[in-house]
């Protein structure tokens, strides 16, 4: 029988066996005994867990998202002010010959990083067409199949001509929504119609609409082909719409477009036009947006942390006769510290597991509603992130009450009630 | 009295207690609790220290479990001066050469027998796989190997007494301390509590300490003191 059997014990071989320390095969054993009692305990925990798992999910969410966040805050932000379409134009130098853009210094302007799309344009003021022996003027634009995309504007009634009509010279036109109601009295009703502009006649398939047709409810779009192969007194495309990829990259495109003209063509007269001041409003909404999103976030965390303090506190105090009992049974300090760190480790890390699964199923349900897929690096490094956090807030939070535990007298702790 | 401990003897001595004194200061002076207390303790023998409410009891018990020191006197446990270890060799002494029995009882909560019997052995950093059959062992001393996987609050309270002993037991002490052992139980319980105690001693040669003011139990232990103003006769 084992028990009963004798044991002497000396001081050289109590320094041995505390010299020994606790070895991975006990820090093992203490990792499962503190996963046991958080799963036992686990309706102590559920708050904080719920919190820190939010928190996790929403930084995961934003930081993975942030970029195709943003890009989808710039389209629909965009609609209202237009602030990362900027225009190129060449001004008329007394009486110098003017400049109009080349296809070759559209394609470079296309190439500067943060630039999402270009597209040039003919005009004529002051056109003319008659209806039903009426005069109607309006501004002639001759325009290239991605202007829509660049303004982001579609068609209230009919269609918007596209590359094929451009490449065709097809004789087509789209109207202007207020145009069209003065002409044919309701806008659906001038579908179809023919309209004379410079003796030639043009079939109206489509009525211009979007959230920034309103300053072009008076215009008539051509292709762009067709409006300089037909129309008299058409200007040649010395003007052109640059669309950003997102309102940090105005600036530097800005920057960038004149020596890119210079470089490819004669740049006189070249001026740039950028709509600064919505850009700053948009900006500072969404630093605010952002600002705001960040601050919950953190909120969310340090409360997080706090319940993890909180609650190991209570857990402490409320174990006192426990941490006595095992101290009597011979633990040291150090193995009641590294159990209640690792409890504290324990209730975050799983709050983390569960606040990457949910970021996991936010990213999946952004992903489809955007029609974007973040890169899975991004993802993979959020994670990775989340656990060193949580990892961080259980140390963090739970180091105090860890230690204030191990110092506890045994004679204290026994004695308590 | 020989200072050297000889772990062949079936009488040596384990617990040496010379001229202990334990006072407490307070705002109006200090309180003597033990006055001079000698007491020697040798395998095989089960110790009765009994006495009234604030005799003293539960200091000496506390410092006979190196919980608290004395304030003056010598403590020698098989040999070694437990006085002189530091915090941590205290700790690695109490769990390689102790053994508790708390009134209360004092199992873990929400854990079953096994897991109240594991935790000595993982702080004493026993293998994995040696813990069941030392576990099984030592329930077996109580005759509760069928309650291994039994949650530790559905077990009576002589059962719950009984696993205490065992967890005491787990971990092959010299000496049991045990602080009124039977003082939550019915007689029968009581009665069976002690046999178990007997043949821990008799057959196991532990020393053993109970402390106690019931009569009962002090008739079976092979010695009886009594703390009288912080004085231990007998």
């Amino acid at each position: 029988m084992a028990i009963g059997k004798r044991k002497k014990i000396t001081v050289a071989e109590l320094d041995r066996i505390r010299r020994r320390g606790a070895g991975p095969l006990r820090y093992y054993d203490l990792v499962l005994v503190s996963i046991r009692e958080v799963l036992r305990k686990r309706r102590r925990y559920i708050g904080v867990l719920a919190s820190i798992a939010l928190g996790m999910a929403g930084f995961i969410v934003i930081i993975t998202m942030g970029n195709d966040l943003k890009k989808n805050f710039n389209n629909d932000l965009d609609l209202l002010g237009g602030a990362t379409i900027m225009n190129a134009m060449f001004e008329q130098i007394q009486l110098e010959r003017q400049e109009w853009f080349r296809e070759r210094t559209l394609a470079a302007i296309g190439r500067i990083p943060g630039v999402l799309d270009t597209t040039k344009v003919a005009l004529k003021a002051s056109a003319v067409t008659t209806w039903h022996d009426r005069l109607f003027g309006f501004n002639l634009v001759g325009c290239e199949a991605n202007y829509w995309k660049v303004f982001s504007f579609n068609a209230t009634v009919g269609r918007l001509f596209d590359q094929q009509d451009v490449d065709a010279g097809a004789r087509v036109c789209v109207v202007g929504a207020d145009l069209a109601r003065q002409m044919f009295g309701q806008e659906d009703k001038g579908l179809g119609q023919i309209l004379s502009i410079d003796d030639n006649l043009y079939t109206v398939v489509g009525i211009l609409g979007g959230v920034r047709a309103g300053d072009r409810s008076q215009f008539v779009f051509l292709p762009i082909t067709t409006a300089l192969a037909r129309v008299g007194g058409v200007s040649q495309p010395y003007s052109c719409y640059i669309r950003c990829a997102t309102w940090d990259d105005v600036a530097t495109v800005a920057a960038a477009v004149p020596g890119v003209v210079k470089a490819n063509q004669p740049d006189r007269g070249l001026r740039v036009n950028v709509a600064w001041e919505p850009l700053k409003q948009v900006q500072r909404i969404f630093w605010w947006v952002e600002l705001f999103i960040y601050s919950s976030i953190v909120a969310t965390m340090i409360l997080g942390g706090f319940g993890i303090w909180n609650i190991m506190m209570a857990t402490v105090t409320s174990r006192t006769r426990e941490i006595g009992l095992k101290k009597a049974m011979g633990a040291l300090d150090s193995d009641i510290l590294y159990q209640f760190l690792f409890e504290a480790l324990c209730v975050t890390l799983s709050s983390s597991v569960f606040g990457v699964i949910l970021g996991r199923i936010g990213i999946e349900y952004m992903s489809r509603m955007l029609g974007t897929r973040p890169p899975e690096g991004m993802f993979v490094l959020c994670l990775l992130m989340g656990l060193a956090f949580a990892a961080i807030l259980g140390v963090g939070a739970g180091l105090y009450p860890s230690i204030r535990a191990s110092r506890m007298q045994v004679v204290d702790a026994m004695r308590y009630e | 009295m020989s200072n050297q401990y000889d772990i062949a003897d079936d009488n040596a001595l384990v617990i040496d207690i010379n001229n202990l004194t334990k006072t407490y200061q307070t705002g109006a002076g200090g309180i003597s609790v033990l006055k001079d207390v000698n007491l020697h303790v040798r395998r095989g023998e089960m110790v009765a220290v009994m006495g009234p409410s604030g005799s003293g009891k539960s200091t000496l018990l506390f410092i006979l479990g190196l919980f608290q020191p004395p304030s003056t006197g010598g403590y020698k446990v098989a040999g070694v001066d437990v006085l002189s270890l530091s915090r941590d060799q205290q700790a690695i002494f109490r769990r390689e050469m102790l053994g508790f029995v708390f009134q209360s009882c004092d199992l873990l909560e929400n854990s079953t027998v096994y897991e109240n019997l594991e935790l000595p052995l993982i702080y004493a950093g026993v293998r994995r796989r040696e813990r069941p059959d030392r576990i099984r062992e030592a329930l077996g001393m109580v005759n509760l190997e069928h309650r291994l996987h039994q949650p530790s609050n559905r077990l009576s309270g002589g059962e719950r007494q009984r696993v205490s002993i065992a967890r005491a037991l787990v971990n092959e002490p010299e000496f049991i301390l045990a602080d009124e052992p039977t003082g939550q139980l019915d007689r029968e319980n009581s009665l069976r509590v002690l046999e178990y105690f007997t043949k821990i001693t008799e057959e196991a040669r532990t020393a053993m300490v109970v402390v106690t003011h019931d009569n009962m139990t002090a008739e079976h232990c092979t010695r009886k003191c009594v703390l009288t103003d912080g004085y231990l006769n007998g």
